[in-house]
């Protein structure tokens, strides 16, 4: 192993160390037991029935969401609105697949095209302000996070857009009306599990993703956009193209993962309808998924991986007497840990780097 | 042998350097190098690019921590670790670039980096007694971004006298100056270290001005000191033998040291003025104009024609729009009137990559702002005008990129690890390598060349030369921008004299007069 | 012409103005800190984090006092441990700040709620302390002068800050690190301490508003009391172009917004529907943003992480 790879594990077991420790420290201190916590956690997550299906199928949009950021950080962008381009997405799928007919295979594609269309469409606002009037993306995509949620909340008020009509919905307010079972995305039962087909769409794309990013013409020309926009014009390549491009991808699969959390997310998500509070933090999740996984589409499926068990893990966890949002506090104190290696790393090579161009006055 | 030439009764010096080392990684930028500096006197640093001059100032500035060695001021050992502590010791420098905030007004600049409270009275007030004191009147409440070079260089002159410095650098003032500038800056030098007896550093890698402006020299050579020695007892050749060491024409070599007489007076090449005058202009700009911000003119009606197998030298002083040629010529910078034509066709001057496409090479000001990217390996960056031609249907063929890679690391003997080296691991002049290596695979008609060896060594600064003759001699037309008239003057057939953005005086280079130049690039009428 | 009359009365009923003064003194005791911390080149969207956790230790601070003074100092104190959290990892460990940012966010939405459950707290609002004459002006007197008395700490905060940042050579440094960090750096000015600082005094200041929920606005600890008013304060610094007048004018706007809905609500007019004035500030910030875009100008450093050699 190489001193660098070396460096970096050590780093990374040193960092995660202390993050569960703290967690451990946290759960002992208001009473609980660490390791019935664990064993919640290890129970909802992969180890009881049925749950490895369940958090794959937590991870697999999580992934998307991931991925879309990998594209648009690629692009040198700064998108941080996924939550709100997942939640369009599923609005826009909601609102074209319920008003779309057609045989129950061809739901689900459109289902998942107008998801992907819908977020794409969101993300490209931000881009639109960035690219022509040069306002920062990290901005207008924050702020257009609220925005859609209360344009989704204002829509699960009107039957005319997402509400569900009275006979469908039964005595709730504010949600949409529910998937037909043939307009729902297949699983795979394996080993008693059923695995969502999002996984495999997920996964695919990660792959395929990967690829692009890496070998070809397209590819190139966007790590170029990213790294020297002015280097990248010199030789053709328009920022706001490829930007709006990236945007649009990225938002695109933001949407994807919403469309796919509404065909086949199961009781995890809604049961197929989409209801307030659909999106359920897996936007900013899948954010961190990616920042975590340094950009790079094949390290965001392990990393997806974890996120999703935590997730589904924290559902078992009330029953042991602590709270379930020792889950997130533990998320957090990992995702704070994990970022601590990279930047040693990075600073150490920038040392050495430095010494080896010579700096100019 | 420690003392400078001075005589034995010599004061103790201001600053004494014993033995300073200091080590990036591999490279060894200063070797135990001994230095003192004297109160009333001037004292030069003469150097190539990379001998380590800057580093070695930077030590003294408390931007860089020397590995080994000692520092003492007035006799008296110290530390410095940082900026502060090293204005606090009477050391102060005048930068040349990245010392300015161009957000804020002159005096808060002024004030940057001094403790206390913060009395913009009395520091504007300052700012006036000692711009009249040496003649470098400026406005208080001006905003720095909207100053040209040559005021924002006053503003850092008086930043750093404000202080009341004993010993002051400067570090390669004089780009941003005419010739006439100079001498006066020069001048200038006296009255600080005669009337009030501090110690004035000048460092430079031109020869000429050493020669000109100061009393002691030290030449340093690849991190070491080559050459101590009084300037009134030594001359240009000596000089040149240990910037370079060895022997040197300066006819030849002139234009890299920095000579501008050996230069001017090199009667050139007559076949240079044959230049075909039947053979139309490659490059036509007609009424360049463009603008930038809240409405300056970085191009104002600028014009230009180059033909091929001709070098066209760009010359005057930075910061009157030469950038912005650059970019235009780069697809960076789109012009409000005027076009831009090559071969008689008009070339788009908004959308991007239009002018690579045209035919038009160009090794930019600053290769990390527009040339290359850092990231990327060699050979990425060998293939960025057109990577499709490593390429089967948008898919990149890995083989045929590291193929070619290579051959272009062969032809212009780039040193590197190879060609999946990341870019930032290479030095300047192999990055400068890339960037050429790069534009001239694509077989360009014309190439623009702007402050090519800029922070380059003597041998680099050659090997560039070299590439930018055999270019013209193969039909390309050249345009060379650059700040430093020595190389203007050793590789143009014709010159065009730039000032606020446009062509002020053109002549070919059988015709020069040097002093007609510096008029022109000061502005005055042609 | 009933809507009108619904206005109307509105616009001149005392309480429409002290729910505006609610729910802006929030807002700004959040963004004039943020306002500096921005100055300085950092965005912290963990601000929401921080009027959290100053909320919640504020709580704590007085349940066991049974001291509005003390809660306050609590809440500072919850405030300024996030905003260490968020300085020293993104501005000395180089980890970018929105990652950090979100995940404090987070992270502190966890462990509030975590411990809410294990520590219940008994508050109340602080005692009104009515400022003299002032606060018999008519419609705003109440508002603006006849709240309980950490409301009136508003009225150092905002000078103060405003006297940090241009009357200081401390301020003038941190305009510097926010315009250009190079240049600082070569001036001999600690960029990166200025701009952990400046994320310092954020937290600071929304600590005080955290506490400003409990002592002044809510009087009780909830999990939900913050939910998205943290965002809402960043969006009036960039809604206000990066001055203080500015940032002051967006959180009077914006207040005025929420305030106005609420009272059309308490009418039982929905005919501007809530969701659409939720969303308001919002859409007001990126409508400025849009417009204004060539005239406003963020520091040129915001958001560029600084390391020396790196540009």
């Amino acid at each position: 192993m190489t001193s660098r790879a070396a460096r970096y594990l050590a780093l990374y077991i040193a960092s995660i160390a202390v993050a569960l420790s703290a967690s451990v420290v946290l759960v002992q201190a208001t009473g609980g037991e660490w390791r019935t916590v664990l064993s919640a956690l290890l129970d909802g997550s992969i180890l009881g029935p049925g749950r490895w299906g369940q958090t794959l199928g937590a991870a697999a949009p999580m992934l998307l969401v991931a991925l879309g950021t990998i594209v648009s950080g690629r692009a040198g962008l700064v998108n941080i609105g996924q939550e709100g381009q997942l939640l369009m997405g599923t609005a826009f799928a909601v609102y074209f697949g319920f008003r779309i007919g057609g045989p129950g295979p061809f739901t689900i594609i459109v289902l998942l095209v107008f998801g992907a269309l819908g977020g794409a469409v969101w993300a490209m606002i931000a881009g639109g302000l960035r690219f022509r009037r040069g306002v920062p993306e990290v901005l207008t995509t924050l702020l257009l996070v609220t925005v859609a949620a209360q344009a989704i909340a204002f829509g699960l008020k009107n039957q005319s857009l997402l509400l569900a009509s009275e006979a469908s919905r039964g005595n709730r307010n504010q949600v949409s009306a529910q998937l037909d079972p043939d307009s729902r995305l297949p699983v795979l039962r394996l080993f008693g599990n059923e695995i969502p087909s999002a996984v495999f769409i997920a996964v695919g794309l990660a792959l395929i993703l990967g690829f692009v990013a890496a070998r070809t013409v397209w590819g190139f020309r966007l790590t170029m956009v990213g790294r020297n926009t002015r280097a990248a014009q010199r030789f053709g390549i328009s920022q706001s193209r490829y930007g709006m491009w990236a945007m649009a991808i990225s938002g695109g699969f933001a949407g994807l993962a919403g469309a796919v959390m509404l065909a086949g997310g199961g009781f995890q998500f809604g049961n197929f309808r989409l209801v307030p509070g659909f999106s359920a933090n897996i936007g900013w999740t899948g954010l961190l998924v990616a920042l975590v996984a340094r950009e790079k589409a094949l390290a965001a499926i392990p990393v997806a991986l974890v996120f999703g068990a935590l997730r589904t893990g924290s559902g078992f966890v009330s029953s042991t007497g602590v709270e379930a949002e020792i889950t997130e506090v533990i998320q957090g104190f990992l995702v704070l840990a994990l970022l601590v290696p990279p930047a040693v790393v990075f600073l150490q090579d920038r040392r050495a780097a430095r010494a080896m161009t010579k700096a100019r006055t | 042998m420690t003392e400078s030439g001075v005589g034995a009764s010599a004061p103790t010096p201001a600053v004494s350097l014993r033995g300073i080392d200091k080590r990036f990684g591999a490279v060894r930028a200063c070797n135990s190098v001994d230095l003192d500096l004297h109160r009333g006197r001037i004292h030069g640093i003469l150097g190539e690019n990379g001998a380590g001059k800057s580093t070695l100032m930077k030590m003294l500035i408390g931007l860089v921590l020397p590995d080994g060695g000692r520092i003492e001021i007035d006799g008296v050992e110290r530390q410095i670790h940082e900026p502060m502590d090293a204005a606090r010791l009477g050391i102060g420098m005048v930068h040349q670039h990245f010392s300015l905030v161009d957000a804020l007004t002159v005096w808060e600049n002024v004030s940057l980096g001094e403790s206390g409270q913060l009395d913009s009275r009395s520091i504007r007030n300052r700012v006036g007694e000692i711009g009249e004191h040496y003649g470098l009147e400026i406005d208080p409440d001006a905003r720095v971004g909207e100053l040209t070079a040559g005021l924002r260089q006053r503003v850092e002159i008086i930043k750093c006298l404000r202080r009341d410095p004993s010993i002051v650098i400067f570090d390669e003032p004089t780009s941003v100056l005419t010739p006439e500038e100079s001498h006066q800056l020069f001048r200038a030098f006296r009255d600080v270290v005669a009337a009030e007896g501090r110690a004035v550093v000048l460092v430079s890698h031109k020869l000429g001005e050493i020669l000109e402006a100061t009393d002691d020299i030290t030449i340093m050579r690849q991190g070491s000191v080559a050459l101590r020695t009084l300037t009134e007892e030594t001359d240009a050749p000596s000089l040149a033998h240990a910037m370079v060491g060895r022997p040197v024409s300066l006819r030849a070599e002139g234009a890299a040291l920095g000579l501008t007489e050996a230069v001017a007076d090199d009667t050139p090449d007559e076949s240079k003025d044959a230049v075909d005058d039947i053979e139309p202009p490659v490059l036509r700009v007609e009424g360049a104009v463009a603008t930038v911000g809240r409405g300056t003119r970085v191009l104002d009606d600028l014009s230009i024609t180059v033909r091929p197998g001709e070098i066209l030298g760009i010359a005057g002083v930075e910061g009157n729009g030469q950038r912005a040629l650059g970019d235009l010529l780069s697809s960076l910078l789109p012009l409000a009137r005027g076009s831009v034509t090559v071969d008689g066709a008009e070339v788009s001057t908004s959308r991007p990559g239009a002018m690579a496409r045209a035919g038009i090479g160009v090794i930019p000001e600053d290769r990390h702002d527009s040339g290359v990217v850092l990231d990327m390996s060699v050979a990425e960056n060998l293939v960025m005008v057109d990577p499709g031609r490593c390429a089967t249907r948008g898919v990149i063929d890995r083989g045929r990129l590291h193929d070619n890679a290579l051959r272009l690391i062969d032809e212009f003997d780039i040193q590197c690890s190879g060609p999946d080296a990341p870019l930032w691991s290479l030095s300047g002049g192999n990055q400068q390598r890339v960037v050429l290596a790069r534009e001239l695979d694509q077989g360009p008609r014309v190439l623009v060349a702007s402050q090519p060896t800029r922070g380059l060594d003597v041998g680099a600064i050659e090997y560039m030369s070299e590439r930018l003759r055999a270019a013209a001699a193969s039909g390309v037309a050249v345009v060379l921008i650059s700040s430093e008239l020595e190389e203007i003057l050793d590789l143009a057939d014709r010159i065009a004299v730039m000032y606020r953005g446009r062509v002020v005086g053109e002549m070919a280079r059988s015709e020069v007069d040097i002093e007609r130049l510096g008029l022109l690039m000061g502005g005055a009428a042609a | 012409m009933d809507f009108l009359n619904a206005v109307l009365d509105i616009f001149t009923s005392e309480s429409t103005y002290v729910n505006a003064a609610l729910f802006g003194g929030l807002l700004l005791f959040a963004a004039s800190g943020e306002w500096i911390a921005e100055r300085a080149g950092t965005i912290n969207i963990s601000v929401e984090a921080m009027l959290l956790a100053g909320a919640f230790t504020s709580a704590i601070g007085y349940h066991l006092s049974g001291s509005a003074a003390v809660g306050l100092l609590a809440g500072a104190v919850g405030g300024v441990v996030i905003a260490t959290v968020q300085a020293e990892m993104s501005h000395r460990l180089a980890a970018d700040q929105f990652v950090v940012g979100l995940t404090l966010n987070i992270l502190t939405v966890g462990l509030v709620g975590f411990l809410d459950r294990q520590i219940s707290t008994t508050t109340q609002k602080a005692a009104v302390w009515e400022v003299p004459l002032l606060s018999d002006l008519p419609l705003v007197g109440t508002a603006l002068f006849g709240q309980p008395w950490p409301f009136l700490v508003l009225y150092a905060i905002v000078p103060i800050s405003w006297w940090l940042v241009f009357r200081t050579r401390w301020g003038l440094e941190v305009r510097a690190s926010g315009e250009d960090p190079q240049a600082a750096d070569v001036s001999g000015i600690h960029v990166n301490r200025r701009r952990r600082q400046s994320i310092l005094y954020a937290g600071l200041t929304s600590g005080l508003g955290g506490a400003f929920l409990i002592f002044v606005q809510i009087g009780r600890f909830e999990t939900g009391i913050v939910s998205g008013r943290g965002f809402i304060a960043i969006a009036a610094v960039i809604f206000g172009g990066w001055t203080l007048r500015g940032t002051v004018g967006g959180c009077v706007l914006f207040a005025g917004a929420l305030s106005f809905r609420l009272s059309l609500q308490v009418l039982g007019y929905d005919q501007i529907n809530s969701e659409f004035l939720q969303a308001l500030p919002f859409l007001f910030t990126i409508v400025a943003m849009a417009v204004f875009a060539t005239r406003v100008r963020p520091p040129s450093a915001l958001a560029r992480p600084f390391v020396r050699g790196l540009k």
